[in-house]
């Protein structure tokens, strides 16, 4: 669903800084594959003389042994995973085929917040329609990336969905992974998303189908 | 029968538990003489994806003075409807609910597998979880920023029924009023007088002065409830607290040239403990700090404005030249109790290149369960993934945090609890099995932890007190219950109980056993708590030489060998790390303040004495694995030989994860082999150690810095400092050539270290 990548941290500021992982892969964080918590005891020790591993080093080679001589046996005990440590995967190639409209995630955010606006209070209904405004702005002015802008039009797809749960992870993970991109007006799609779910579907459906969404609400805003 | 192993780890993830000796010695004196104490390593809420918590009361035992819960140890009677508590021995009726008890329909407490058991109880109306924010402004530009942001994700991150708060100092000290309508205001305080914490809660309009009786009478709770405009629901005042974060500026006073900004950092803190105590005792709150820099002005100064004044060293400290240290400490363990009192803890972001007074500052998060996190700037990724990571959600999508708990001991009658030693504060609660020889926090059977997650662990000290002349019985048991109550993450009020027993053994007849049944990795990291514990008072050589008498107290009495004769010394396999352990703790920055600032040297510990067993483990001795052409990835010595040209190493110290390629691989490397495909093999080889580093950095909190280098890299230091120099400039020609790296250190090595160890242990003089 969401993109998982890596980016390297920031060295100019922090000394060693670790690298950065995406929102999604910090949170499927699952139980570890390899536990390294193994230990050797020193060899003078034990009554049982265990061979040092690394004490006996087979002489150095030049050149690295090609594969038929000796495959690397790491790569078998560990098979190769997909995920690169260095280098930022996200903006994959794959990943740019399909642009997303501005205006059906735009349609689909209005749309929700006019629903809202018969129930919920005028101020942050209005407060809500300057952040989409600011968010609209910035996705036409070209200032919001392509992970942002696909990850949006994801969300609004959710939300359109009534995956409330699901839209409210992505606004997540958007947070997460681009404070400083979304985060002035991330909070309006944010405040969307919990007015929207305490609507009943009932709402949601009628305004959807509603053809003229700006025109509808007329005098129910004002009520609180 | 399963061995120790298999035993140690079953308990460990059962019941959260590690004791340094898993049969104990039947009497006081046998227990002394075994050098390492009874104790253990517990971890009160460790996750447990198999425990679902029982909606009902424990069922104590009757008698004041014990108050035990039932537990599958207790002897019962399902016909009288009768059980016996197995610490005192009451008989206790069951309670009424029990009526339909019986040997095939057994409540879950009662069954062994339940030896830890969660209670969700009804205890008074739930509350929201409670974050504080307080922001230094006198930050640069690019990290306020920064910091910005990650507090405006964070709103994204907390519940959303979560109050949250937000305090900003430099020079003045901005408690902002969080009402969702209009302009925003704030109440500006003086960042030098000290005020009361009853002067703060008037100045904030919490309590009418006008009414005010000798002690002032406080708002009616549920009216502070509603009306703290300082504390509103996260879900309520997101839009305007983003644009309120938004806008934060940096402090507008101007700051001289040769000055450091006055920062108010001591009564920010003041404000902010004043303003918990009096809107939400005894509900789990966070205080979260943020600072960039020392305390400057006011109370709490750690260092004065001038630049040329550089802040403490270990150096200033030792000759008794830290004007502010003590003064500074104090006022902040002031603080620290008084937030401990109610119930709140207190977590230290410091980003920043140069020292910011964790030393004298610690005490606030060491006594409050809070985090302490030490970066270099707001704007890395070691920070901001450290922030996201406090509200990490475990697997049931539940915050791994918990308030306000306490802990009780319970011991059966031949033991006493001598102390605790992890984030905690003693609750004095006197009772019989309370010891009077007191190791760390000692004194009490409670204490008191305001801060917890799923890996906080305590250190346990006990007592055996039963008189060598009185034995106990043959197969008798011992045991221990820990009941542990605290505010879970979704407000419940939740109890959990572990009980667990160990044999008695003789330890006159039964030593192998007992041998057999040391857990050398805990008693490592038990006996290095108590070490650091000590650090904090003693001086550094006091302690290690404390802790070298009791390694060779502890070899004299197991380990085999014959009078005076050094090289006939023999380890049974239970001890045969624990020495090593101790080599390294030595060497280690828990002991050793060389090369570290008292902020460092505080930060380190911090994290020292709450960590699990794991964890706290890598601290002391670090991870070493080799990777090579020749096998899957090993763990090697951690020693300089295992440093050799054609191996790639990866090292983990807890705080930092290190990379190194031997002089062949980065060669290899250099020459681009690993992008020509006949080369595929080597390419997996330079990414298997980054593929298992990926993998504890994505877990690991704090996150650890993360060192890539190579042979005769200037950052293989770290490296070189860890390991053990077993080649130095002094004896490389001894070794040869081609086997490790030697290290310029006149430190002494393993070798000479065990050397020295045998010799003493054997000697017929010690």
């Amino acid at each position: 669903m969401e993109e998982q990548y890596i980016k390297p941290g920031n060295q100019d500021r922090g000394w060693n800084d670790p690298p950065q992982f995406s929102y999604g892969l910090q949170t499927q964080a699952g139980p570890k594959r390899n536990l390294l918590n193994k230990r050797v005891p020193p060899p003078q020790l034990s009554d049982c003389q265990s061979p040092v591993p690394g004490m006996t080093p087979p002489a150095s080679h030049s050149t690295p042994p090609s594969n038929p001589l000796a495959p690397p046996p790491c790569g078998v005990a560990t098979p190769p995973r997909s995920l690169p440590m260095k280098g930022q995967s996200d903006t994959p190639t794959a990943q740019s085929e399909n642009e997303p409209c501005v205006d059906d995630v735009i349609t689909v955010l209005t749309c929700t917040l006019t629903s809202c606006r018969r129930t919920v209070k005028k101020q942050v209904c209005d407060d809500v329609a300057r952040r989409l405004k600011l968010f609209e702005d910035a996705w036409r002015d070209g200032k919001l990336s392509l992970p942002v802008r696909r990850r949006m039009n994801l969300l609004a797809q959710e939300m359109r969905s009534q995956k409330w749960d699901s839209a409210d992870e992505i606004h997540r993970s958007l947070m997460v992974d681009f404070a400083g991109e979304v985060s002035q007006w991330m909070v309006g799609v944010k405040r969307l998303i919990a007015e929207a779910r305490r609507l009943g579907p009932d709402v949601l459906n009628t305004a959807k189908s509603d053809p003229f969404p700006d025109s509808s609400h007329g005098g129910d805003a004002a009520t609180e | 029968m399963a061995t120790y192993q298999e035993f140690i780890q079953q308990n460990e993830d059962r019941d959260g538990v590690r004791f340094s000796w898993n049969l104990w010695p039947s009497s006081r004196l046998e227990a002394t003489r075994l050098v390492v104490p009874v104790s253990c390593l517990f971890t009160p809420l460790k996750e447990r994806l198999d425990l679902p918590p029982v909606q009902y009361e424990p069922v104590l035992c009757g008698r004041a003075t014990c108050r035990a819960v039932l537990n599958p140890l207790c002897q019962v009677d399902f016909r009288a409807k009768i059980w016996a508590c197995n610490f005192c021995f009451q008989r206790n009726p069951f309670p009424p609910t029990y009526a339909g008890i019986s040997d095939v329909n057994q409540p879950a407490e009662l069954m062994p597998q339940f030896s830890t058991i969660e209670y969700i109880v009804q205890r008074g109306p739930p509350t929201p979880l409670i974050f504080l924010y307080v922001v230094d402004i006198c930050l640069e530009e690019e990290d306020l920023q920064a910091l910005k942001e990650s507090l405006q994700m964070s709103l994204s991150l907390l519940p959303p029924n979560a109050l949250v708060g937000l305090i900003t100092f430099g020079r003045m000290v901005q408690v902002h009023e969080l009402s969702c309508e209009g302009i925003a205001k704030s109440y500006v305080f003086r960042g030098t007088k000290d005020l009361s914490a009853k002067q703060i809660q008037e100045m904030l309009g919490l309590i009418k002065p006008t009414v005010a009786g000798p002690q002032g009478h406080p708002v009616a709770p549920q009216d502070a409830h509603t009306s703290c405009r300082f504390l509103q629901p996260v879900q309520k005042v997101d839009m305007n607290l983003t644009d309120l974060l938004g806008e934060l500026q940096r402090d507008p006073w101007p700051v001289a040239q040769g000055k450091r900004p006055l920062r108010s950092t001591g009564i920010a803190l003041s404000i902010a403990v004043g303003l918990l105590e009096g809107t939400f005792p005894n509900t789990g709150a966070r205080v979260m700090l943020f600072t960039g820099g020392p305390p400057t002005q006011g109370p709490g100064m750690v260092v004065g404005d001038e630049l040329k004044t550089p802040i403490r060293s270990w150096h200033d400290i030792q000759k008794d030249n830290a004007r502010h240290l003590k003064k500074a400490t104090k006022y902040y363990e002031a603080l620290a109790n008084r937030a401990a009192v109610n119930g709140h803890c207190i977590d230290i972001y410091a980003c920043s290149l140069d020292q910011t007074g964790l030393l004298e500052m610690k005490c606030c998060s060491n006594l409050t369960g809070g985090h302490i996190v030490m970066g270099d700037s707001f704007n890395t990724s070691l920070f901001k993934q450290t922030f996201q990571r406090v509200f990490s959600k475990d697997f049931n999508n539940e915050f791994r945090m918990a308030f306000g708990a306490t802990m009780e001991v319970k011991t059966s009658r031949e033991l006493k609890v001598s102390g605790a030693i992890g984030p905690c504060v003693s609750l004095n609660s006197k009772g019989p099995c309370v010891s009077e020889n007191e190791m760390g926090i000692g004194g009490t059977s409670q204490w008191k932890i305001c801060g917890m997650n799923p890996s906080t662990t305590l250190a346990l000290y006990f007592e055996v007190v039963n008189q060598h002349n009185a034995p106990i019985p043959q197969g008798g048991r011992g045991a221990i219950q820990f009941v542990t109550q605290y505010q879970h993450s979704n407000t419940q009020r939740r109890i959990r109980v572990t009980t667990i027993a160990r044999n008695w053994a003789d330890a006159q007849s039964q030593i192998q056993h007992i041998e057999a049944s040391f857990d050398q990795e805990a008693s490592a990291v038990l006996m290095a708590r108590l070490g650091v514990f000590r650090a904090e008072s003693e001086e550094g050589p006091d302690v290690l030489r404390w802790l070298d008498r009791q390694l060779i107290r502890l070899c004299q009495k197991f380990g085999q060998f014959n009078k005076d004769d050094p090289n006939s010394f023999r380890l049974s396999e239970s001890l045969s790390l624990y020495p090593q352990f101790m080599f390294h703790l030595r060497r280690s920055p828990f002991l050793q303040v060389f090369n570290n600032s008292p902020d460092e040297s505080s930060y380190y510990r911090h994290h020292f004495i709450r960590q699990d067993l794991t964890q706290s483990l890598i601290m002391v001795q670090p991870i070493l694995y080799s990777y090579s052409f020749y096998g899957p990835p090993e763990p090697v010595l951690l020693d300089s030989s295992s440093i050799l040209a054609d191996r790639i190493l990866l090292m983990d110290t807890f705080f930092q994860l290190v990379i190194y390629h031997g002089e062949t691989i980065a060669q290899w490397r250099k020459a681009g082999y690993q992008d020509m495909p006949e080369y595929e093999n080597f390419k997996q080889l330079l990414h298997a150690p980054l593929d298992d580093a990926q993998e504890i950095l994505q877990t690991r909190f704090p996150m650890p810095r993360y060192i890539d280098t190579e042979h005769g890299g200037s950052q293989a230091r770290f490296l070189l400092s860890k390991v053990n120099p077993s080649q130095t400039h002094n004896n490389l020609y001894a070794w040869g050539q081609e086997s490790g790296a030697p290290i310029l250190t006149d430190d002494v090595s393993l070798q000479v270290f065990m050397d020295h160890l045998k010799k003493l242990a054997v000697s017929s003089a010690a």
